[in-house]
C-alpha cells in the first residue's frame, strides 16, 4: 500500500484544481524588457485547462507525450501545466541559445524528441525556426504547434482522471550528450516531494513567503523548485527569464529586494557571479533583509564562494544564517537532502590525503596550507526518505567512510524512459524490495548529515550543467592529430566554480595549433568553454595498469602544476625531452 | 573604419577581456563568435556588460543572426544610433 503524502494534494492536477480560487497570490512573470505580467493561481488553472482541451482537440490523449521547447517562462509554464491538466504527459526541451551550435542543438531535440515517442512538439513563433529542422527526423512526431494557437478556441471542459502513479512528466537529465535519459516523474513523486522540501525543508508560509527564481524552467530545479512545489503549497512567485540574470546578475537581487522574496535558490556559480559582477554602490541600495531561504544545489558548493557572497551583501542586510545548502538530483524527484533552517553554511575541514584514501578524518586546528579539504555539510533526508553510504561492493559503510550515496523512499523515481538497463543499473531493490537509487554521487555521512565529495564516474559540473568526461574525450580523440584514446577531461576549482580542462597527447610539433582547434571542438559539440587544453608529450599521461588514461590523477598533476606539457615550437621535430619513447 | 567602430572594437576588446579573463587583445572584427573560446552564457555576460558600458539594449531576437564580432558590433551601432 501506497501512502500518500499528508499535507499536499496527492496528484499535480489536484494541486492546480485546489488553487481554482486563489486569486490573491499567484505567479509574476518578469519579461526581458522589465515589464510583469501577473497571473493569479486561479487564472493559471483556468488557462492550463483550456490548454489541455485544446490539446485534446488535437488528438492527443492520456499518456502521450508532448515536447515543450519555450523560452518565455510564462508560456512555458501555462503549455506545460495544460499538457499535465490533460494527463499528457510534457516532455521539457531547453530552448535554442544564441550563438549555440546550431546542428549540436537540432541532434538535442531529435534525441529527446524520439527517446520520449513525443507526437507534438510546442513552440514559439520566434524559436520554431530552431525545431521545424527536426521533425522529419522523429518518427513519432506529428508536427509542431506554436504555444500563440494553443488555447485560442475554448473547446469546453474534459474528462481525465489524473491519478498519483500517472507519469506526470519526463526530465531529461543533461548528462551524457550520447544519450540523453528521460527520468519518469510520477504525480506520488511530485506530491512527496513537493511537501518535503516545501514543508518539511522551507517550513514555507503562504501569508507572507514568495520564490523569486531566474532557474531556467526545462531543469528540474527550476520547474520543480519554483513552479510545481510552489503549486502543491500556494505560494507566490517571481519567475525572471535566465539570459537576464546572466547579462545582469543584480536584477536577481533587484527583484528579492523588490517583491521583498523571501526564498530564493541557485547553483554555486550564481552566487560567485554575483560576488564578482555586481558592483558595491548597487549593493548599498538594497535591501534583502526579507530573504529568509537561500538555497545552494545542482553542483559542488564551495563554502568560500557562498562566504564571499555573504560578505559582499553584507551592507545590503543578507543574512548567512538563511543559507540552505542541499543535495539533489532529477533521479530523486529533486531534494534529497536539506540542512536544518537557519543553520547556515557549516564545513567539515578534513585532512585531504586520507579523503582521498576514502577516509574523512578531520583536521587538527590550523592545518599546512594545502593538506586540507573543506567539504559543505548538506544536511539530512525528509521523514519517509532515507540515504545510505556504500562501498564498492555494496556494503554498507559507517559514518566518515567514503562511498556511493543511495537513497530510497516516495521520491526515488520510476526509472528512465525505455531504457530497462540503465534503470536497473540506478535504481536497484534492496532485502525488503525497497528501490534504492544509486546516485552515482561519493560522499560520506556525520550522524546522519551527509557531505558530497564528487561522482563516481568523475563527472564535470560546469554552471549546473553535467558532463561525462568520456564523452568528451571520445569528440577529442577522434580529432586528426591527437593520439587516439590518450586524451582526459576533468573538472578543475577556478574562481569559485568547476571548469573544463582537457589534457591530450600529441606531438609537440603540433601541440599549438591543437589545442585552439580542441577548444573550438568541445565548445561546438557540448557549447562549453575550455579553461585550458593541456598539451602533453606522448606518453606521459597517467595510466591504470591496463594503459587506461587516469583522469583523477592527471586532475592531480595538473592541479600541483607538475602536469609535464609539451613546448611547441613550431616547424621544429620535438626533441627527446618533449616526448618519451615507447608509449 | 570610422572613429566610432574603431572605439567600439576597442571597447568589445576590454569587457570581453575583462569579463571572461581571457586575452582578446587581437581580436579583429572578422573573428568568428565560436572562435572566441566562449561559451553562450559567457558570451551572454560579455554582451551584459557592452550593454551597461555603452548604454543600449540589444534584444535576444536580435542575438540570434550574431556569428561574427562585425555582426555583433553592427547590432549595437544600430542601437547606437537609433
Amino acid at each position: 500500500m501506497r501512502l500518500d503524502p499528508k499535507h499536499v494534494a496527492p496528484t499535480l492536477a489536484q494541486a492546480v484544481r485546489d488553487l481554482g480560487k486563489q486569486t490573491e497570490r499567484g505567479f509574476v512573470f518578469v519579461r526581458a524588457d522589465g515589464s510583469e505580467r501577473y497571473i493569479p493561481f486561479a487564472e493559471l488553472g483556468r488557462l492550463a485547462e483550456r490548454r489541455a482541451a485544446d490539446l485534446h482537440a488535437r488528438g492527443l490523449r492520456k499518456g502521450d507525450r508532448v515536447a515543450i521547447a519555450v523560452p518565455d517562462p510564462d508560456e512555458f509554464v501555462l503549455s506545460f501545466l495544460g499538457a499535465v491538466m490533460g494527463g499528457i504527459v510534457p516532455v521539457p526541451i531547453s530552448p535554442q541559445l544564441t550563438f549555440k551550435n546550431i546542428e549540436g542543438y537540432h541532434d538535442t531535440v531529435a534525441h529527446i524528441a524520439s527517446a520520449a515517442g513525443a507526437s507534438l512538439l510546442l513552440t514559439t513563433q520566434a524559436t520554431r525556426q530552431y525545431v521545424d529542422p527536426v521533425v522529419p527526423r522523429v518518427e513519432s512526431l506529428r508536427g509542431v504547434v506554436t504555444v500563440d494557437e494553443l488555447g485560442r478556441e475554448d473547446h469546453g471542459p474534459i474528462d481525465v482522471v489524473v491519478e498519483p502513479d500517472d507519469l506526470a512528466f519526463l526530465q531529461f537529465t543533461s548528462g551524457s550528450t550520447s544519450r540523453p535519459k528521460g527520468v519518469m516523474v510520477t504525480h506520488r513523486n511530485l506530491a512527496w516531494n513537493s511537501e518535503s522540501f516545501m514543508i518539511h525543508g522551507l517550513a514555507k508560509d503562504s501569508s507572507f513567503d514568495k520564490g523569486v527564481s531566474w532557474l531556467p524552467l526545462f531543469h528540474d530545479m527550476g520547474l520543480i523548485g519554483f513552479v510545481i512545489g510552489p503549486i502543491f503549497t500556494d505560494i507566490p512567485v517571481v519567475f525572471l527569464p535566465t539570459a537576464s540574470f546572466v547579462r545582469n546578475p543584480r536584477i536577481w537581487l533587484d527583484k528579492i529586494h523588490q517583491h521583498r522574496g523571501t526564498i530564493t535558490y541557485a547553483p554555486n556559480f550564481a552566487y560567485a557571479l554575483v560576488t564578482k559582477r555586481v558592483k558595491e554602490k548597487d549593493v548599498a541600495d538594497l535591501d534583502l533583509s526579507s530573504l529568509r531561504r537561500t538555497g545552494c544545489g545542482a553542483e559542488p558548493i564551495q563554502a568560500r564562494t557562498l562566504r564571499e557572497f555573504a560578505e559582499k551583501l553584507r551592507p545590503a542586510k543578507f543574512d548567512p544564517r538563511s543559507f540552505l545548502p542541499s543535495y539533489g538530483m532529477a533521479e530523486a524527484t529533486l531534494a534529497i537532502t536539506f540542512v536544518p533552517r537557519e543553520t547556515g553554511v557549516r564545513v567539515d575541514v578534513v585532512e585531504r590525503a586520507a579523503l582521498e584514501a576514502g577516509k574523512a578524518l578531520p583536521a587538527g586546528e590550523a592545518p599546512p596550507e594545502g593538506t586540507a579539504a573543506e567539504l559543505v555539510n548538506c544536511g539530512r533526508p525528509f521523514p519517509e526518505h532515507a540515504i545510505a553510504v556504500l562501498d564498492e561492493q555494496g556494503k554498507r559503510l559507517g559514518d566518515r567512510q567514503v562511498g556511493q550515496i543511495v537513497t530510497r523512499g516516495p521520491s526515488v523515481c520510476a526509472g528512465y524512459y525505455r531504457e530497462p538497463e540503465l534503470t536497473a543499473a540506478a535504481f536497484v531493490p534492496g532485502p525488503e524490495g525497497e528501490v534504492w537509487l544509486h546516485t552515482g554521487d561519493l560522499g560520506y555521512t556525520v550522524d546522519g548529515e551527509v557531505f558530497i565529495c564528487g561522482r563516481l564516474k568523475d563527472m564535470i559540473i560546469v554552471r549546473g550543467r553535467n558532463f561525462y568526461p568520456s564523452d568528451i574525450e571520445w569528440v577529442v580523440s577522434e580529432m586528426p592529430g591527437v593520439r587516439r584514446g590518450n586524451v582526459v577531461a576533468f573538472g578543475v576549482p577556478v574562481g569559485g566554480e568547476e571548469q573544463l580542462v582537457v589534457a591530450a597527447e600529441a606531438l609537440a610539433s603540433e601541440a599549438e595549433a591543437l589545442a585552439g582547434a580542441i577548444a573550438k571542438a568541445v565548445l561546438e559539440g557540448f557549447s562549453l568553454a575550455t579553461h585550458e587544453v593541456v598539451m602533453v608529450p606522448q606518453g606521459s599521461l597517467p595510466r591504470t595498469s591496463s594503459g587506461k588514461p587516469q583522469r583523477r590523477k592527471a586532475r592531480d598533476l595538473y592541479l600541483s602544476g607538475t602536469l609535464p606539457r609539451a613546448r611547441a615550437v613550431l616547424g621544429k621535430e620535438p626533441t627527446p625531452d618533449e616526448t618519451t619513447p615507447g608509449a | 573604419m570610422s572613429q566610432n567602430r574603431v572605439q567600439l572594437l576597442e571597447v568589445f576588446r576590454n569587457t570581453a577581456t575583462e569579463v571572461a579573463e581571457k586575452d582578446f587583445q587581437n581580436i579583429a572584427e572578422s573573428t568568428a563568435i565560436s572562435d572566441l573560446g566562449i561559451d553562450s552564457l559567457g558570451m551572454l555576460e560579455i554582451i551584459g556588460s557592452l550593454e551597461r558600458e555603452l548604454k543600449v539594449h540589444i534584444p535576444d531576437e536580435a542575438l540570434a543572426g550574431i556569428t561574427t564580432v562585425k555582426d555583433l558590433l553592427n547590432a549595437v551601432e544600430s542601437r547606437q544610433n537609433a
